[in-house]
């Protein structure tokens, strides 16, 4: 009996293994291209260089779209944080009846596909006579992950002793100083984490962002721009460098949050 | 902000433990309404008026190039009298279930193995299945694309293999790619829930389970799989989900052959451009996405109780 069960855990991990291999496979093998001349999947290992990376930095509506995503992700994010803990404290400080209905309304770009949230922002921009720009962009990538930073955050409130918001207003403090001075502090690690998730989503949107856009491209949008005209050698180079950039950044955000998660339960 | 400095206790008020909400219910006049009324009033002007008003736009039109704002139903009769928006539209619901049963598929076998695992194997393993989802959504698409293509890694492989004797094209720009790229790109979305799903079976039931005489195999099927079944299903709506709103990934290896709802949407704003009719398919696809999350809410709450 425990070889049969030893054969098909057996069979289960080598289907695994070719899963793992399709989801990291094409990413693979955009990185190895970056660095040689190919034709089709065959390449020749004498064109090993890096010139294509070279290519980037003197491209200038690459530097331009990257410029662009970077704009857009850090203001979104800065608004969607405060706007994110504004909205949880508020909850959490008491059992609002309107918590279910707020949860509810930032949720739905959420669980909505982006098709959905693109055209109902494509639509209000369009009816109040808003030209599409960055700006738009970023008040689309806002409501896409305020959600997102509002359920880090309230989690962590959540874990908060009650009796410790209520020491600090017995002791005198006001509402803000008890939020600056005793959930502030405890806050920052699950801050952080959700910021930088909200960062990794807004840098990578593209789905939202393809109806709110204007005339300056984002990183996506330029590659699938590029992608639409052919593909020029320089397309694996920077496919590269904005795989390696996000999976950085979410690393980073995964490995504070698994460092939030292990300070909770040593506390 | 400012004004919250004013609350009872520091004027004297009453010493002992407070009930939180009471204080803010004092200062209620001003400031807490203006408070409140930013609380409620941002998402409701940011995120649901603009969904309210894309739904009224569906019932809108345009004659002559001009947004005409009177009430009608002629984009949804559009839609409803041409069988080949239905054919897309029911299509695409096809290749949505197909992409979610394989995430349900896949992930839970992945997840599975994940979940049976100690320590900082488990750990790792379960990073490297989310860390697709870090993964640039237009880079994996113009992966998958170097794969499928006609040049593509995949004809190399089988023509090396003697499968094939020259590149075939059955790969790319039509149904078949679409659905390929999109099983890949989005089961990573499916891994997370699944595990989560399984993490919350109580151990003492699988301990239990063992005790009383059951193989491995009557565990994992009497009790693993009913336990975590419901969840799991949950992920792989949301996959489908995110299938169904998809519109690039077939736009990009699909062709003219892999045609799907999302892109018939995406049309209408871009090249067709006819905004209240594009709304209206959009509301079509919206129907559709609300009984499968209908469904979705249902089984996650048969998942919490059981």
């Amino acid at each position: 009996m425990i070889s049969r069960e030893r054969i098909t855990i057996g069979v289960l991990w080598i289907f695994a293994a070719m899963v793992f291999a399709m989801l990291y496979g094409p990413a693979a093998l955009v990185m190895v291209f970056s660095f040689f001349d190919h034709r089709g999947s065959l390449i020749d290992p004498s064109t090993f260089s890096v010139k294509h990376y070279a290519g980037l930095f003197s491209d200038d509506a690459i530097l331009s779209a990257l410029s662009n995503t970077v704009e857009v992700a850090v203001v979104s994010v800065v608004v969607a944080t405060i706007l994110a803990v504004a909205l949880a404290y508020y909850m959490r400080l008491d059992k609002r009846r309107g918590r279910g209905y707020v949860e509810f309304v930032i949720f739905l770009p959420f669980v909505l596909p982006a098709i959905i949230t693109g055209i109902s922002l494509l639509t209000v921009f369009g009816q109040l006579g808003v030209d599409r720009s960055l700006f738009t962009v970023a008040i689309g990538h806002i409501v896409i992950v305020v959600g997102i930073i509002y359920r880090m955050v309230m989690v962590r409130l959540e874990a908060l002793e009650n009796s410790q918001i209520e020491a600090s207003s017995d002791l005198g403090a006001s509402h803000f100083q008890t939020f600056r001075l005793v959930v502030a502090p405890q806050l920052i690690s699950a801050m952080v984490t959700g910021a930088l998730l909200a960062f990794t989503i807004s840098f990578d949107e593209t789905l939202v962002t393809f109806f709110l856009v204007g005339d300056e491209p984002t990183l996506p949008l330029r590659l699938w721009a590029m992608m639409r005209v052919g593909f020029p050698p320089e397309i694996n180079a920077l496919v590269t460098v904005v795989l390696i950039g996000t999976m950085l950044l979410a690393a980073t955000g995964a490995s504070l949050m698994r460092r939030s998660i292990a300070g909770k339960g040593a506390a | 902000m400012s004004a919250e400095t004013s609350s009872p206790q520091m004027m004297g008020g009453p010493a002992g433990p407070v009930v939180l909400g009471s204080v803010e219910r004092k200062r209620k006049p001003l400031v807490g309404r203006f408070v409140a009324g930013l609380v409620y009033g941002i998402p409701t002007v940011v995120i649901l008026c603009p969904m309210l008003l894309f739904l009224v736009s569906s019932f809108w039109s345009i004659h002559d190039g001009n947004l005409n704002r009177h009430f009608t139903l002629e984009n949804y009769a559009r839609f409803f009298a041409d069988v080949s928006y239905w054919g897309v539209y029911f299509e695409t619901l096809r290749l949505a279930a197909y992409v979610g049963l394989f995430g349900l598929f896949s992930g839970y076998i992945l997840a599975y193995l994940i979940w049976r695992q100690q320590g900082q194997l488990r750990y790792l393993l379960l990073l490297f299945s989310v860390i697709p989802l870090a993964m640039n959504y237009i880079v994996k698409v113009f992966a998958m694309r170097n794969i499928l293509g006609y040049n593509g890694l995949l004809n190399d492989a089988l023509i090396f293999a003697g499968i094939l004797d020259k590149p075939s094209k059955m790969f790319v720009f039509n149904q078949t790619a679409v659905l390929i790229s999109m099983c890949v790109i989005y089961l990573p979305f499916a891994i997370l829930p699944i595990f989560l799903s399984l993490e919350r079976i109580p151990l003492n039931l699988l301990a239990a389970s063992a005790d009383l005489g059951a193989t491995a195999g009557q565990t994992f099927w009497r009790v693993v799989v009913p336990l975590s079944l419901p969840g799991s299903v949950v992920g792989a709506l949301f996959v489908m989900v995110l299938a169904l709103g998809d519109y690039l990934t077939p736009q990009m290896v699909g062709g003219s052959q892999g045609f799907t709802f999302g892109r018939a949407i995406w049309s209408q704003f871009g090249m067709a451009f006819n905004w209240p009719f594009g709304a209206a398919l959009a509301v079509m696809l919206l129907l559709a996405i609300a009984v499968i999350l209908l469904v979705a809410r249902v089984l996650s709450k048969m998942g919490r109780s059981s």
